[in-house]
């Protein structure tokens, strides 16, 4: 694709937005919408940056991606580890395979009352419940990546002699990589979804807590301000995670 | 004759459920908390909580919500999921706008959509429409993006017109994707509805659950989750049952859900 044709792309995915900006202001300034139920989006914009200069709205920002990073850190290290060893271990497949049928459809914010009730209003049930929600796609896709692994790659490594372990590490892992960062991608979203309703449901802090607040006390630009940070949030993390991405995979052919 | 492999194999889900059960049971034996009650008293709540006409009620405006919200995003999404997936231009117009809406919490828009539309139905089903949507388009959009071009061709050689080569040809060759789509849509339908009535406490199962967390009946909250689990799996898995019907013909695939965006 030439340079020229991505630019005239990049324009064409702006009007949308633009559009959608565009009636929001129109709903506002032609009076279909009371403006203390709709706020003008310059009104939101600017409310946004002047809460972004605060520190109390920054320490609601660096709660919030604490317990994302958190609860995602947690969700790929095990989501990969279990992945791993139910593609490599047949008797571990039998005992995960049942339990990830059953596991994966339940509605994971069903559970979050019993986390409350077993360790507490603190981080912890927020993370776990990030780390819950995240797990599953990251471990699907761990282990379809793995269990589809070239075999031809993996008699090569054991006809030069590599230990079985060391297969694991060498050949299977950096096979499945292109996979498991799909699952990352999907687990990353899935985070920040999460992380906002634990916070909307029971938080003393948090963006999720910010627009918990707003709404009981009827502030619609404080309402809108939270929901758009954790937009802009989540395309920051997805375009650091590309960025990973094409670093990890620059060996790779284009996907 | 059903060997006794199958039948270890058909069970395993529900052996492991029981195993998760018996984990719970002896957990909460071994803590001994007052708010983590065992999974015996918890089932036994069951009976009575699904005996009471006020909880069915409840169910069954949470599920006419829920199966509303997931038609009507199914019969837009898969359109347009479609088209893009066949239409770079139409691709590049909605794609940055689908990226930001992406990471927002569909369930966190509700109380600005109940500001609007007030705390009834319209609000839930509308915030349910838009957590099912986003994953379905995604899922279309990556399967028809990948019907292969000499299909489409010989399509076109043999006078399709193009209307009709998206319905004759990248319909059916993108189903798997779309249905795989549509799995994580029921998932996210389930979630969602649970969260909107966690939000606005008016009737629903999530109404439920979360008022008996607030009273402090935590064998009620622990039934709930239970039964809310239970409608998870079965929704989830007679929807496969649907899917392997429809997608005979291509490879096997996943039998669980893929991704749950």
């Amino acid at each position: 694709m030439s340079a020229r044709l991505v630019t005239s792309n990049v324009m064409l995915g702006f009007i949308p937005i633009a559009l959608v900006i565009a009636l929001w202001q129109a709903l506002v300034s032609f009076g279909y919408a009371p403006v203390t139920l709709l706020p003008p989006p310059g009104r939101v914009f600017a409310r946004m940056v002047q809460q972004l200069l605060t520190s109390t709205f920054q320490q609601e920002i660096v709660a919030t991606l604490f317990r994302l990073f958190a609860g995602f850190a947690i969700a790929v290290v095990l989501g990969v580890t279990i992945g791993l060893a139910a593609a490599a271990n047949p008797s571990v497949n039998a005992l995960v395979r049942p339990l990830v049928r059953v596991l994966a459809p339940l509605p994971k914010v069903a559970l979050y009352p019993a986390l409350l009730l077993l360790v507490g209003f603190g981080h912890e049930s927020k993370i776990a419940l990030v780390a819950a929600d995240a797990l599953f796609p990251i471990l699907l896709s761990t282990y379809y990546g793995a269990s589809r692994v070239e075999q031809k790659l993996i008699w090569s490594a054991m006809a030069a002699g590599t230990p079985g372990r060391e297969i694991l590490f060498k050949v299977v892992l950096p096979a499945a990589a292109p996979s498991i960062l799909t699952g990352c991608r999907i687990g990353l979203v899935i985070s920040c979804i999460v992380v906002f309703l634990a916070e909307m449901i029971t938080s003393t802090d948090g963006l999720g807590h910010v627009l918990v607040t707003a709404a009981r006390t009827f502030q619609a630009v404080d309402m809108f301000v939270p929901l758009i940070t954790i937009s802009l949030l989540g395309l920051i993390l997805n375009g650091m995670l590309e960025a990973v991405r094409s670093y990890l995979l620059r060996g790779f052919p284009e996907v | 004759m059903i060997s006794w492999r199958t039948l270890v194999t058909r069970l395993a889900p529900l052996l492991a459920s029981l195993g998760l059960l018996v984990i719970w049971q002896l957990a909460s034996l071994a803590l001994h908390n007052d708010s983590f009650p065992t999974a015996l008293e918890s089932i036994r709540v069951i009976p009575s909580l699904l005996g009471d006409p006020e909880t069915l009620i409840n169910f069954a405006a949470s599920l006419r919500r829920m199966a509303i919200g997931f038609a009507v995003a199914v019969a837009i999404s898969i359109p347009l999921g479609l088209l893009m997936g066949r239409s770079r231009a139409v691709a590049s117009f909605f794609n940055p706008l689908l990226m930001v809406i992406y990471p927002v919490p569909k369930a966190a828009l509700m109380p600005i959509i109940m500001l609007w539309l007030g705390v009834g139905d319209l609000a839930k089903t509308l915030v349910i429409f838009l957590g099912v949507s986003l994953p379905v388009i995604y899922h279309s959009f990556e399967g028809a993006k990948a019907v292969e071009e000499k299909m489409l061709w010989s399509g076109a050689a043999m006078g399709l017109s193009a209307a009709r080569r998206m319905v004759r040809i990248v319909l059916p060759a993108a189903l798997p994707e779309i249905l795989a789509g549509c799995r994580t849509g029921l998932v996210l339908a389930l979630i969602t509805m649970v969260t909107s009535e966690m939000i606005a406490r008016q009737s629903g199962a999530g109404n439920i659950l979360f008022n008996a967390l607030d009273m402090g009946q935590y064998d009620t909250v622990f039934a709930m989750i239970i039964i809310i689990g239970a409608l998870g799996i079965c929704l989830d898995a007679a929807f496969e049952r649907v899917r392997q019907r429809l997608v005979r013909w291509s490879d096997p695939q996943f039998d669980i859900p893929l991704s749950f965006s």
